[in-house]
């Protein structure tokens, strides 16, 4: 069976991550923080995929979701370096099995999406930050992080499964 | 038949092979530039049998004392000299107001907005003043035909200039994330207590003037360089479907 990218239902399955990311109900959020979709959806995506389909999938992703956000800070970069980092990790490590590991890799890539966000504000404001911009960027960095690793294990092995079948390796 | 060793045909075929994905590519650049032009009006179109009903809209118009008496006091406190340009600069002002409903909204997180709709074919611009019941909310970030995107009051860097009616004095109301903007001045003695009404400048050209925005909470008097004070606004944009445009 041909690759995920030439499938046009999986392709056209990241189409639910712009609309995810609207409409999101504040419930499902922690603190009101929203998950981090694009992660979630990427994640099995570029563990099937390999790294530089999924380098690619996350320059895609991160410029629709540039679009859809306010200008300031720009997810693109670390989209694209957890692309290509969970690529290899599919390519070259034991395949993922454990639903607990995808819910760990969701949390670190949020964490590192997270990090970006911080260093282009602390570039933009001038470091230091101020101590209440400070407070409200961990807050948001470690409040999204634990949603999105909590939601993965759940959404992201569904995905995992159904692809992996689609692509035998 | 054989195949054919030329290079020069299995390079074309090799770029028609890559041609969809270059298209996508310049797509996506696209959605990147119109702010998600193509995203949000199918969301818009997607979402509408799920927009808030007039209930709330009416909910609203009952649920501004508030807004309304603080308005009043404001406009009572202007000198008479201006209130021939007051009358016309308010009856302007009720002609390009826009009631919109939340079809999205984001008030936590890394980015803080709105998303409204109605958008550039209603009249909606950038830079316009988005009001909920009691104040201010803040401004339209950027349009799409059918959809606006508002930068809360909230959002971290989002600066306007305000205004405190009891003490006369000019601030710069700074976004730091939280549900509490900073109140920055350029004074170091600006008669600033917990309690003040911050609102916008009469003389404001930018925003609609005497729009109520908060109450002062709290005052750091040791802040540098300058004292500084935190704000609780009065418009909660986590529980507003419906909110109104000011179009200039």
């Amino acid at each position: 069976m041909a690759r995920l990218h030439q499938q046009p239902i999986c392709v056209a399955s990241s189409l639910l991550v712009p609309l995810a990311t609207l409409a999101t109900p504040p419930w499902l959020g922690l603190d009101g923080v929203p998950p981090s979709w694009a992660v979630i959806w990427l994640l099995p995506w570029a563990l099937v995929e390999g790294p530089l389909s999924g380098a690619l999938s996350g320059l895609a992703l991160g410029l629709v979701m540039d679009g859809l956000h306010l200008s300031g800070w720009s997810q693109i970069p670390a989209l694209v370096l957890l692309g290509w980092w969970w690529g290899r990790l599919g390519r070259r490590a034991q395949p993922i099995q454990r639903s607990l590991n995808l819910g760990l890799l969701a949390w670190l890539g949020s964490m590192l999406m997270g990090t970006t966000v911080l260093v282009q504000l602390v570039i933009r404001s001038g470091w230091p930050l101020d101590p209440q911009l400070q407070s409200w960027g961990w807050h948001t960095l470690w409040c999204q992080a634990l949603i999105t690793g909590l939601l993965a294990p759940m959404l992201a092995s569904v995905q995992l499964l159904i692809w992996r079948r689609r692509v035998p390796s | 038949m054989a195949p054919t060793l030329r290079p020069g045909n299995s390079r074309w075929r090799g770029l028609g092979q890559f041609t969809p994905w270059l298209l996508l590519l310049v797509g996506l650049v696209l959605v990147r530039f119109s702010k998600g032009a193509g995203f949000a009006d199918a969301y818009a179109l997607l979402s509408r049998p799920f927009w808030p009903g007039s209930a709330q809209r009416e909910w609203i118009t009952t649920a501004t004392d508030l807004e309304q008496k603080s308005r009043l006091s404001l406009l009572e406190r202007d000198n008479q000299r201006l209130r021939g340009l007051l009358a016309l600069q308010q009856a302007g002002a009720a002609e390009g107001v826009v009631s919109a409903a939340v079809i999205a909204r984001r008030t936590r997180g890394w980015w803080q907005q709105l998303e409204l709709g109605k958008g550039a074919l209603q009249g909606i611009a950038v830079n316009d003043a988005v009001l909920g019941p009691g104040g201010l909310l803040g401004r339209v970030s950027s349009t799409t035909p059918v959809t606006a995107r508002v930068k809360l009051l909230t959002a971290p860097g989002h600066e306007i200039g305000v205004w405190l009616p009891r003490s006369r004095r000019h601030g710069l109301l700074v976004g730091m994330g939280s549900s509490r903007p900073q109140l920055r001045f350029i004074d170091r003695d600006p008669d600033v207590r917990p309690g003040d009404l911050v609102s916008t400048s009469p003389a404001s050209t930018l925003l609609p003037p005497n729009i109520p925005v908060g109450v002062v909470q709290a005052v750091d008097e040791q802040a540098a360089p300058a004292t500084a004070a935190v704000v609780q606004l009065i418009a909660a944009p986590e529980a507003i479907d419906w909110v109104q445009v000011k179009t200039r």
